[in-house]
């Protein structure tokens, strides 16, 4: 038992266990709008576009977190006036304004060869240096959009299900809109050191998912995705100290994993649910399949 | 008689959902004067003029595209105004006029993890508190509203659980609950059976016999001929006919409506608009309709 302790021995371990829980707490949270959005791609894009706005704090030398959330913002509310064209579309938006910012990021790393570490860094995540202050800053996100989740809980359901029906009953779309372009912002930021921007978009979209196949509820599909994320983040720290493989990896395979269990699960229950159950389904396929009688348990032959 | 849509004598002002006038016309709720609106810069509805009074319950019709949603879009508001003017005329004792509005089936995700009483809540998101949870004279209130529709007993299940005429009936509910002024629908009778379409005829000339206003957009033009009194037409982004069935439902009209001959018969007061005049397989023996009978009587529905 005392080797399965053995991660909480490390100051650094349990600091990262911490930030991977509440990164994963916050991105189940907000994942949920994100899947019933349709927007799964956007915290792919969102998340190169803050690795822009994170290499040009390091050129510059200001605080990552205030030159990733300039940078955040402003890519997001970006896609958000470019989105609403009809002939650009939202997909096309994300496309066009997450990668050109990415693509500024590459631009000013190719000019500075010294920054390899970083560069490997934001793409993958280096939670191991996880410091106090990043648990603080983690900690008041996920407390804040936590607030806002709470407060605004009705324009935001309205705005996610139906946006054009929304505004003719008075919900102010364009905040709400703008809301949650900031609310996504700061989960990407937060989560891009834990996770890294190439695996953010998996833990945006896996739990929610993943709990959309068990519950037709609103209420509970949000409770169980943050849940769900916050369990899988620690856990998936907790266990790359075991396997030895990159954390934010080990995050999103054990998400992977949860979801493929659930979804044979529920593909089981699926196939049950017409009243006979599956195996009997196969078995009454199975004496169609020979055209003769099979005997019961009890030996004796019986028709099919 | 036909009236072109700019033949509008109520008195209106360029102020929307404005506190009522002294110098309004009584019954007026919404006056829309050689209104043009549309998105992004594009015109999508032209020169309309409409005056639709209290309690009054008015079919749109005309192709897809010609601009019947927008039309209703333009009276909530939703539409960018770039002329004319538009008034809602709130009744007495409101800032402004409250709309319910019913989207078509087809722009609804179905998939979506939602209840029929979470949606009907929906409705009533500014009055229920900022609590995520209902408050118990919310539930009281969308139990009454189920119920009303006839399908109280439908409200923990999921919006995909549910049939063509009970889907229309939650959405009818979300706009019933806030009290609305002028429901505004938006092809109700779209891809439902003939039962379903006529329950939920008679279910909203029930609601507007109770007071509603109400404004609906249809491509069944039996339907609306033999429920309602007054029909608009909308052709090429704009109103073309406007006055009660028989006045709108002319083959001259309907020929610059759709762009293609239609054969109308009359027979009492029912009106019957048919597609191909020179097909042989078409019914044409008006006398398996009950003509004059209840159904084809457009008083039937009046306010």
């Amino acid at each position: 038992m005392g080797s399965l302790a053995e991660p909480f021995q490390f100051e650094f371990m349990v600091r990262a266990m911490i930030a991977a829980g509440l990164v994963g707490l916050l991105t189940g949270l907000v994942g949920v709008y994100i899947v019933l959005r349709h927007l799964a791609y956007i915290g792919h894009g969102l998340s190169h576009a803050v690795f822009g706005g994170a290499v040009v704090s390091f050129v510059t030398g200001i605080n990552f977190y205030v030159g990733a959330t300039v940078w955040g913002v402003f890519a997001a509310f970006l896609i958000n006036i470019a989105g609403r064209n009809r002939r650009i579309g939202g997909d096309a938006a994300i496309g066009i304004i997450t990668t050109a910012a990415f693509a500024m990021g590459v631009a000013l790393i190719s000019r500075r060869a010294t920054f390899t570490r970083d560069f490997e860094a934001a793409l993958f995540g280096e939670i191991l240096g996880i410091t106090g202050d990043d648990l603080y800053v983690i900690g008041g996100v996920m407390a804040l959009v936590a607030a806002v989740v709470f407060v605004w809980w009705k324009p935001l359901l309205f705005t996610t299900f139906d946006v054009g029906v929304a505004r003719s009953y008075g919900v102010p779309v364009e905040w709400v809109e703008a809301l949650f372009s900031l609310v996504l912002a700061a989960t990407v930021i937060v989560s891009l050191q834990v996770l890294g921007v190439t695996l953010i978009a998996a833990a945006l979209v896996i739990p929610p998912v993943t709990v959309r196949l068990l519950t037709d509820s609103f209420n509970r599909l949000i409770i169980l995705s943050t849940l769900l994320g916050g369990l899988t983040g620690f856990a998936g720290v907790y266990f790359s100290w075991f396997v030895d493989v990159s954390s934010g990896a080990t995050v999103v395979l054990l998400q992977a994993a949860v979801f493929a269990l659930v979804l044979a699960w529920s593909s089981l229950q699926a196939q049950t649910r017409g009243g006979r159950p599956y195996a009997e389904r196969l078995a009454n396929a199975g004496r169609q399949l020979i055209g003769g009688e099979l005997a019961d348990a009890s030996g004796n032959p019986r028709r099919a | 008689m036909l009236r072109r849509s700019k033949a509008v004598t109520a008195t209106s002002r360029p102020v929307e959902h404005g506190p009522p006038p002294a110098t309004r016309a009584v019954e007026s709720l919404v006056n829309l004067r050689e209104l043009t609106v549309g998105y992004e810069g594009v015109v999508a509805l032209e020169d309309v003029s409409l005056d639709l009074r209290r309690g009054e319950f008015l079919g749109v019709v005309g192709p897809s595209g010609s601009g019947k949603t927008t039309l209703l879009r333009a009276i909530m508001g939703q539409a960018d105004r770039f002329a004319g003017e538009l008034t809602c005329l709130p009744p007495e004792g409101r800032k402004a006029l409250r709309f319910g509005y019913v989207p078509q089936v087809g722009t609804i995700d179905w998939n979506f993890p939602i209840t029929v009483e979470q949606v009907v809540l929906l409705g009533r998101w500014r009055e229920s508190g900022r609590l995520p949870w209902p408050r118990r004279q919310d539930r009281a209130l969308v139990g009454q509203v189920l119920e009303r529709l006839g399908i109280g007993h439908l409200g923990g299940r999921h919006i995909r659980a549910l049939s063509g005429g009970e889907q229309q009936r939650t959405f009818l509910a979300r706009a019933l609950i806030g009290d609305p002024d002028l429901l505004l629908l938006d092809e109700p009778t779209s891809g439902v059976d003939i039962k379903t379409r006529h329950d939920i005829m008679h279910l909203l000339g029930e609601l507007n016999r109770a007071g509603v206003g109400i404004i609906l957009t249809t491509h069944e033009l039996n339907g609306v001929a033999a429920h309602l009194r007054r029909l608009v037409c909308v052709a090429d982004r704009t109103v073309i006919a406007d006055g009660t069935p028989a006045e709108v439902f002319t083959p001259e009209i309907l020929r610059r409506t759709y762009g293609a001959e239609m054969m109308v018969i009359r027979r009492g007061n029912a009106i019957y608009v048919l597609e191909h005049p020179d097909g042989e397989d078409l019914v044409t023996e008006p006398e398996i309709v009950p003509a004059g009978s209840a159904e084809a009587d457009g008083s039937r529905w009046a306010p």
